[in-house]
């Protein structure tokens, strides 16, 4: 496999594409609302990639146990951010623990708070998941999403069961956002780097040379998940304040589904991956959606019918991986374009 | 009781069924097809619009659509995908899946499409003051005659020993004379004909036929392979057979806390698999070919 991946620290690496987001953010940010609420949403998808990127990017092994993290950190800051009279008086939520209502902290707390607990669980978890390999942890991660999502849909004393919970505060200032995304960026990047990075991607390049080198595959992947996971945690109470509602099925297959590719068709061995896939993806989401809603588009006024959207983006995504399997940056990082001189 | 263990020993027949169509092509091209449950779903759909036809006349027309998507499923996609990286190619047939699945809603609508299949099929009878759905009898008898006749076709015609030679080691399997192409293209031909088989069975129970329906049924037969041993047929239908009984013993025996039944199976796989990460009925510890 001819996968990227970088091991000494150059400043064109990490700042590209914290450049290309602030750029992003800076013109989509102004132009309507809608768009606005669409640059939100993007940086939380972006930050969830990023967290898989961490895991999946470095490591290989599939994981779709992600979205329990992202659901994980949505619930415990939806729960600790939203009102008390709501908790105590929604229908939604009458049957909910009584320790549960008179919880109430601020959105930041709730943040870090989310990301915590969605760390300590990805430890818990990866000591058990991070003993496979293969097909089998792929299958093992989906189990680990399929029993999150079985038991907040169902029980109602834990959380809204399959209905939602409302008025959960929200940011409504993007750059925030953005600030949550860069320094994150700035973090990975230097986690990438490391040691345990650059272990972890030996065992990626080859699983029986690595440990040879004195590398135990299940620490460097205990510890790339369990940081996965905190950033998917963060990523969820993201969702869950600029959405400002909690939903159980808001993280399930879907979720996983568009977030992998995202990864994917960005080029999951790069961070610089992770930015180009989260703008494709939601771009020609966004694109496809004004279509439909036969909106101009730079003045151009396209229209396709009803439904077709859903289609049209899995099937780019297809054809996307059958063009280039290793993703539009071929798992590079970002570089400025070099001159040769003749 | 006789219905309940009536009731398990059919829900693990079909989901061994599924779990065999996975376990097919796999076994040939060590793709995770999860683009399976939408052959499952098309195979419903077909069943169900033809349903004012003879029979046997949509039973025959279901074959034939659905291997016919089955086929060119492979001659679009994964034969492009042939050599890359076994994650990129679960990915893949999980984006074809999502493809498929967003196609159907657009041609017959996220309403659930629903008519009476086989009627003679439903109702119960009394055996000695015990009462017995047909559909579960049914269930049972073409469950074991397909595993019969795909038992039949594995180990006692030219078409199985390929495919299992081409299991064991595809590599070598192609320097003795085993056509590749031709070989693929029949795997995938006969997993849709095994997923006519799981919807005909499906639909008789449920017809209400809507995107999603094979969705479900494969994510457990996917489950079930894993936890059978995915590098035999014989591991991938035993492990179907388990996840099958399994639930259904779950569900008779939870009570009120059914809703829980996908927990505790997920549990259950999550500790087969720590125990024996190779599956049930894998040798020692393998590790996956690269």
């Amino acid at each position: 496999m001819k996968h990227g991946g970088l091991t000494k620290f150059s400043l064109q690496n990490l700042l590209g594409p914290i450049a290309v987001l602030i750029i992003m953010t800076f013109f989509l940010n102004r132009a309507s609302t809608s768009l606005q609420l669409m640059t939100q949403f993007a940086i939380c998808s972006f930050m969830m990639v990023l967290a898989l990127q961490v895991f999946v990017g470095n490591s290989g092994v599939l994981s779709f146990g992600h979205g329990s993290f992202a659901l994980l950190g949505s619930y415990v800051s939806g729960m600790l951010t939203a009102p008390t009279n709501i908790k105590s008086h929604a229908l939604a939520l009458n049957q909910l623990w009584h320790f549960l209502i008179p919880l109430k902290t601020n959105i930041y707390v709730g943040l870090v708070i989310s990301a915590l607990v969605s760390g300590v669980i990805a430890a818990l978890t990866g000591l058990l998941l991070m003993r496979l390999n293969g097909l089998a942890a792929g299958i093992a991660t989906f189990a680990l999403l399929g029993v999150t999502y079985n038991i907040f849909f169902n029980n109602k004393q834990l959380g809204p069961g399959s209905q939602a919970l409302p008025a959960v505060p929200t940011i409504t200032n993007t750059y925030i956002l953005l600030v949550l995304a860069l320094a994150a960026i700035v973090i990975v990047y230097l986690f990438n780097i490391s040691r345990s990075g650059r272990s972890l991607r030996a065992t990626r390049e080859d699983p029986m040379a690595a440990p040879a080198l004195g590398i135990s595959i299940f620490k460097v992947r205990l510890i790339a998940f369990t940081f996965s996971g905190l950033l998917a945690g963060l990523a969820g109470g993201m969702y869950v304040h600029v959405a400002g509602t909690f939903q159980v099925q808001d993280y399930y297959l879907e979720f996983t589904f568009m977030t992998l590719s995202m990864l994917i068709v960005g080029g999951s061995a790069s961070i610089w991956g992770a930015v180009v896939g989260t703008i494709l993806i939601t771009g020609v989401g966004q694109i496809l959606l004004m279509m439909e809603q036969h909106l101009p588009i730079f003045g151009v006024t396209i229209g396709i019918p009803l439904g077709s959207r859903a289609v049209i983006i899995a099937i780019t995504f297809v054809a996307m991986l059958l063009w280039r399997s290793s993703g539009v940056t071929n798992g590079r990082e970002f570089s400025l374009p070099r001159f040769k001189r003749s | 009781m006789v219905q309940s263990i009536l009731d398990a020993i059919s829900l693990g027949g079909l989901y061994a069924l599924a779990a065999l169509g996975l376990g097919l092509v796999f076994g040939v091209m060590r793709l995770v097809n999860f683009a399976h449950g939408e052959l499952i779903t098309i195979a419903a759909y077909t069943l169900v619009l033809t349903a004012q036809l003879p029979l046997i006349l949509s039973i025959v027309l279901t074959l034939l659509v659905t291997s016919a998507i089955a086929f060119m499923m492979e001659l679009a996609i994964y034969r492009r995908l042939r050599g890359v990286n076994p994650a990129i190619m679960l990915i893949a047939s999980f984006g074809l899946s999502t493809v498929l699945q967003r196609v159907y809603e657009f041609i017959f609508g996220a309403l659930p499409k629903s008519a009476v299949v086989a009627p003679f099929l439903r109702g119960a009878f009394t055996v000695g003051g015990v009462s017995i759905t047909i559909s579960s009898v049914i269930t049972v008898i073409l469950a074991i005659a397909i595993l019969l006749g795909m038992g039949f076709l594995v180990e006692r015609t030219s078409l199985g020993l390929q495919l299992r030679a081409a299991a064991a080691d595809f590599k070598t399997a192609r320097l003795l004379g085993v056509r590749s192409n031709r070989l693929i293209g029949a795997a995938f031909v006969l997993s849709g004909v095994l997923a006519t088989c799981v919807a005909f069975i499906l639909v008789v129970q449920n017809p209400q036929v809507n995107p999603y329906y094979g969705l479900n049924i494969t994510i457990l037969a996917l489950v079930g392979i894993v936890i059978g041993g995915i590098s035999s047929l014989r591991g991938a239908a035993l492990g179907g057979f388990i996840v099958g009984v399994i639930l259904s013993a779950l569900n008779t025996l939870l009570g009120n806390g059914r809703v829980y039944a996908y927990s505790w199976l997920f549990l259950l796989v999550l500790i087969i698999l720590l125990v024996r990460p190779g599956g049930l009925l894998s040798k020692g510890t393998e590790l996956e070919r690269v």
